[in-house]
């Protein structure tokens, strides 16, 4: 039997029990639905995670153990030996060092700041990052200039958050963009502390230039170029020859931990504290998203039961009718696949509707998000991700519910005795 | 050589209740019908008629005996082999028309064609069939739009579709008034004289009429050709 006149003689049915085929497809819209709504959610909250926490799979932090008899007694550091065998081991593409501005610095600012007037002075913490890690986020040179010269930082895009959704309103400060920051300079004092009141000998006075916003920047403070956080260390007599930590990039996702192993042999520890983060709280999400999905499943299976229910009455209403089609040459088969194509037909149109109601249901909830929650930090235009994959699920989820429910009574009708069904 | 031969054909029903005789409807049945004859066969209510039809179509096959139509055995071949005789080989028509409600006439008329193989040139035939029976200007109309006629004139014209050598129909005209039945019987009469064998089962004596042979069916056991079956050529 060809598919064109299967749909051709399985419409006509349609059409004549639409009122009870209805229900069924709704059934199937709902389960459906409130299964592409649920994965949705899931992964829209996902990328609110990931935004938060963003996780490299290839790159791991590489530190000196805190607690290690080697660092008490000053042997385990990170110096350039160190990063050249980092940068031999077997699957790292790359090694990239960093190192912290060991020395006080403070940066005061008096004056128009976006046309407030604006008085304040900051402890500045600030962590060197080679340029090839900042790499395009930096829309302006991330060069050291030398002495004398603004000295380029990049900020955590995360940082500029903070400062729009709870910074500047707690103190009526400006709302502010990338574009009107970057370029930006601010004075910085050398060797100079407001925590400590300490002051070094020689404190120098110079400006910072924000000229970009990344990833890579640290969260405490700013990033400048490893050049600079080294000339500066070592003009104030601070150890500049050691780094803080090593980002080493592998290969691939998958020679990460071989890395990572090769890195606790030499004696080095990983900081993954923003990784273990990130994985506890997707895991979270990925648990509620399968709770509310193997919801969304039940409902599903409870919809097939009432396509099953739904069909069983069709073929006892129809008996008569699968004898005349025995009667002109129908084989159980045709019978079988007559019954199955009205159950995809409605499984197909229950899975349609099913994500047109995940959809719209998604926009009104995100419509209540923006105009009944407060504007939080990471708070995202929309908490849904409706990817291709959901939606090809929903719509496949709702065929098979459907032509699920149908098996039996397809089956039955297929087995009806055709001398019989004709006399019914 | 003949369009159908039944052997010693015994059809039984299981008892209504516990402890009772199986019921037999048909008993000991022996027939042959020749190629191109018009064979009616009569009988009271219950008397197995639509039992034999259902029979011959292939339609049941749970009896006792032999039976070849269109020299098929009917009992040997598989079910989808049965479900191509009846899509090629044997037209049916009902007494109560057995229209699909949802399809148009043409519709109906076209089932056979969304079926094994479908029907060479299908469209072209349905719309000839339909206009043999009068009905060209019914074909985008449903059944529940034609008169009683009308419906059984396309269930005729369904199943001469696939142009069958064998017609079986069951009291054709039993749901029609005079007029209209004549109709059809005439048609009958047009599709012998054309070499189709019609075999026909009914108690109006009309349609009888119509029939080169006349064969009766009491309790089970169709009378003998030429003893109990009453000849009217």
């Amino acid at each position: 039997m060809r598919i064109g006149k299967l749909i051709r003689l399985a419409r006509g049915n349609l059409i004549r029990e639409l009122g009870a085929l209805a229900v069924s497809a709704g059934g199937v819209a709902l389960g459906t639905g409130c299964l592409v709504f649920f994965l949705a959610l899931g992964a829209g909250l996902q990328g609110v995670v990931n935004e938060v926490f963003p996780v490299s799979t290839r790159e791991i932090e590489v530190v000196v153990p805190q607690l290690a008899l080697g660092n008490l007694l000053g042997e385990q550091k990170i110096d350039d030996a160190t990063v050249a065998k980092l940068r031999a081991l077997r699957g790292v593409a790359a090694a990239y060092p960093k190192m912290q501005l060991r020395i006080p610095a403070v940066s005061r600012y008096n004056g128009l700041f976006f046309g407030r007037e604006v008085r304040m002075g900051l402890e500045v913490l600030a962590t060197g990052l080679m340029p090839e890690l900042v790499g395009a986020d930096a829309r302006m040179p991330f060069e050291d200039q030398g002495e004398g010269q603004p000295i380029p930082v990049v900020a955590n895009r995360r940082l500029l958050e903070l400062y729009n959704k709870v910074f500047a309103p707690q103190r009526n400060l400006p709302h502010l963009t990338d574009s009107m920051l970057i370029g930006f300079q601010i004075p910085l004092e050398l060797g100079r502390s407001f925590v400590t009141g300490r002051t070094l000998a020689n404190p120098q006075e110079t400006s910072m230039q924000l000229v970009g916003f990344s990833e890579r920047a640290t969260l405490a403070g700013v990033s400048m170029p490893l050049a600079a956080i080294q000339r500066i260390n070592r003009k104030y007599g601070a150890e500049a020859d050691t780094y803080s930590s090593v980002l080493v990039r592998a290969q691939s996702a998958d020679d990460v931990t071989d890395v990572a192993g090769a890195v606790r042999k030499l004696g080095l520890e990983i900081d993954d504290a923003e990784r273990r983060y990130a994985v506890q709280i997707g895991a979270a999400v990925e648990l509620v998203t399968l709770a509310l999905s193997l919801l969304a499943a039940l409902i599903t299976g409870l919809a097939a039961v009432n396509t099953m229910q739904a069909f069983y009455a069709s073929v006892r209403e129809r008996t008569r009718e699968i004898g005349i089609l025995r009667a002109v040459g129908a084989t159980r088969g045709d019978v079988a696949a007559v019954v199955l194509a009205e159950a995809a037909a409605t499984g197909l149109a229950g899975g349609v509707l099913g994500v047109l109601l995940a959809r719209t249901a998604a926009a009104l909830l995100d419509r209540l998000a923006r105009t009944g929650l407060p504007d939080f930090p990471f708070k995202p235009p929309t908490f849904f991700s409706f990817q291709a994959e959901h939606l090809a699920l929903g719509v496949g989820v709702a065929l098979l519910a459907a032509l699920l429910g149908a098996l039996i009574p397809a089956r039955a009708a297929a087995r009806l005795d055709p001398a019989r069904a004709l006399s019914e | 050589m003949s369009a159908i031969e039944l052997r010693g054909i015994t059809k039984r029903y299981p008892p209504r209740e516990p402890g009772l005789p199986q019921l037999e409807l048909l008993r000991g049945i022996d027939l042959t019908v020749r190629r191109g004859e018009f064979v009616a066969v009569e009988g009271q209510s219950g008397s197995g008629k639509s039992t034999l039809l259902h029979l011959l179509g292939g339609l049941d096959r749970d009896f006792d005996g032999a039976a070849r139509v269109l020299g098929c055995d009917l009992r040997a071949v598989t079910d989808a082999e049965l479900a191509a005789l009846r899509h090629t080989q044997i037209g049916f028509v009902f007494q109560s028309f057995n229209l699909l409600p949802a399809l148009t006439a043409l519709e109906n008329v076209l089932l056979p064609d969304f079926f094994g193989d479908g029907v060479p040139d299908a469209e072209r035939r349905a719309l000839e069939a339909l206009d043999r029976v009068g009905l060209s200007d019914k074909a985008g109309a449903r059944p529940a739009g034609l008169s009683g006629g009308e419906r059984q004139r396309t269930a005729i014209a369904r199943a001469l579709l696939a142009r069958p050598p064998l017609l079986l129909a069951d009291e054709p005209t039993g749901n029609l008034d005079a007029s209209t039945g004549e109709g059809v019987i005439d048609l009958f009469r047009q599709l012998h004289r054309e070499g189709m064998t019609l075999l026909i089962v009914t108690h109006e004596a009309r349609v009888s009429h119509a029939a080169s042979r006349v064969l009766v069916l009491r309790e089970g056991v169709l009378g003998a050709e030429g003893a109990e079956a009453v000849e009217t050529e």
